[in-house]
């Protein structure tokens, strides 16, 4: 084999080893990963909460994690296993607001996952139903963490929901809905100071066209 | 060619007198005789040798070329360069390039696929042992992802590459002060009753970020 071979199959097999990304693995059943790691006196109360949620097609994803998060917190047992009870509601909660959004449809788990994660949160019901229904088609993830974050700076959740429906309406998708949040605040925040209203005004005239944050080195 | 009159080739080799050739012989002598002294008194000029003259006398400017010039002319400049290896070495050579080009780099990330985006945690712990991140991206495990603090300035940070959304995680710092990021974009209460928030990230697929 001569060289320049040589040096063509290495290049040309550096890129493909390059490009070749082993998805992380899918996570093994829920139950199967809490022995060992939840503590004896909370595993069966939480085994079964989270045969509660299969057997209402509730994702079970959350409640495992809840499981494990505490479990490495060295939550004691009563309070880990109400915990994943609480999360076990928020899942129930946020189906119920789905399907009184967009009535007729079973809701996919990633969008029951997402409103509960948004009730976690603590944005209201009415909030969250009313921009499911403005894009009751699109996974609701970005709309209710974007106005998760209005909310939790203050702004009122009203006026936080009108905004994304418009920056909606004139084309933002998606992670650019996270763009509107942190335009607000930057305009709180700004020397000189403008009141939440003021902020709101201001994002409202630049849409869509909201900078996207640069990324933290 | 035609043969020289043998009268007139000794008067030129100064082996007769001139003055005896006949009158038709005397006017060739004269013009043969002028023409040798006229290359007498030129000097022997070839094609190279006033190539060289020229040169010499109008020399090309001269700049002092230090080594680094002198290594740039020499790159620059085309030479034919001839490589001859033996088998034994071109197997040498290509196992040294497969093991730099095919062996993953320990500190080099992996490119993010098309759901997958590049997390930074950074956090300011000084005086700490040993930092961590734990969270939802791994199950919430010990051990995972350590964050580095390779100059000791108390600035501790890990890049890794995450599904894009929602991720919660915490800082776990020597192995059991758990503590929130105090530079995450958001927070949410764990829900184990005790007040205590977890950070939220949410990780922007590679195509979306900036």
């Amino acid at each position: 084999m001569s060289w320049k071979l040589v040096l063509a199959l290495a290049l040309i097999a550096r890129p493909a080893q390059l490009g070749a990304q082993d998805p992380p693995p899918a996570p093994p059943n829920g139950t199967t990963r809490l022995p060992g790691r939840v503590p004896a006196a909370a595993l069966p109360a939480i085994d079964s909460l989270i045969a509660a949620a299969a057997a209402e097609s509730l994702p079970t994803e959350p409640l495992v994690q809840k499981a494990l998060e505490g479990s490495a917190k060295n939550i004691p047992a009563d309070r880990l296993v109400n915990g994943v009870r609480r999360g076990l509601l928020q899942l129930r909660q946020a189906r119920a607001i789905l399907s009184h959004a967009v009535p007729g449809q079973t809701p996919p788990e990633g969008h029951v996952a997402a409103v509960a994660a948004a009730l976690a949160r603590g944005l209201s019901g009415p909030i969250v139903e009313r921009l499911i229904t403005v894009a009751p088609d699109e996974p609701p993830g970005p709309a209710l963490h974007a106005a998760a974050d209005l909310v939790a700076h203050r702004f009122d959740p009203d006026s936080a929901a009108d905004l994304l429906v418009e920056a909606h309406n004139k084309g933002l998708r998606g992670v650019r809905l996270l763009d509107v949040a942190v335009a607000a605040d930057h305009e709180l925040q700004r020397p000189g100071g403008r009141t939440p209203s003021e902020a709101l005004a201001h994002v409202r005239a630049m849409l869509p066209n909201v900078p996207t944050p640069a990324r933290r080195p | 060619m035609s043969p020289i009159d043998q009268r007139l080739q000794a008067a030129l080799d100064g082996e007769g007198d001139p003055g005896e050739l006949p009158m038709d012989l005397r006017e060739s002598y004269a013009l043969l005789s002028a023409a040798a002294q006229m290359l007498k008194a030129m000097p022997p000029v070839s094609v190279a040798s006033r190539v060289m003259t020229e040169i010499r006398q109008n020399p090309a400017p001269v700049q002092s070329a230090g080594p680094a010039h002198r290594l740039m002319h020499w790159l620059g400049g085309g030479r034919a360069v001839t490589v001859r290896l033996r088998p034994v070495w071109t197997l040498a050579l290509a196992a040294g390039l497969a093991t730099v080009l095919l062996v993953p780099w320990s500190n080099s990330l992996p490119t993010p696929g098309v759901a997958q985006g590049i997390a930074n945690f950074v956090g300011h712990f000084p005086g700490a042992r040993s930092v961590e991140v734990v969270g939802s991206f791994n199950d919430w495990s010990r051990g995972a992802l350590a964050l580095n603090d390779d100059d000791h300035d108390g600035i501790w940070h890990a890049n890794a590459v995450l599904p894009a959304g929602p991720h919660e995680y915490m800082f776990v710092v020597d192995g059991e002060r758990w503590v929130s990021d105090p530079l995450a974009d958001h927070y949410v209460d764990d829900g184990f009753g005790a007040g205590q928030q977890n950070s939220l990230l949410i990780v922007r697929p590679a195509s979306a970020q900036p």
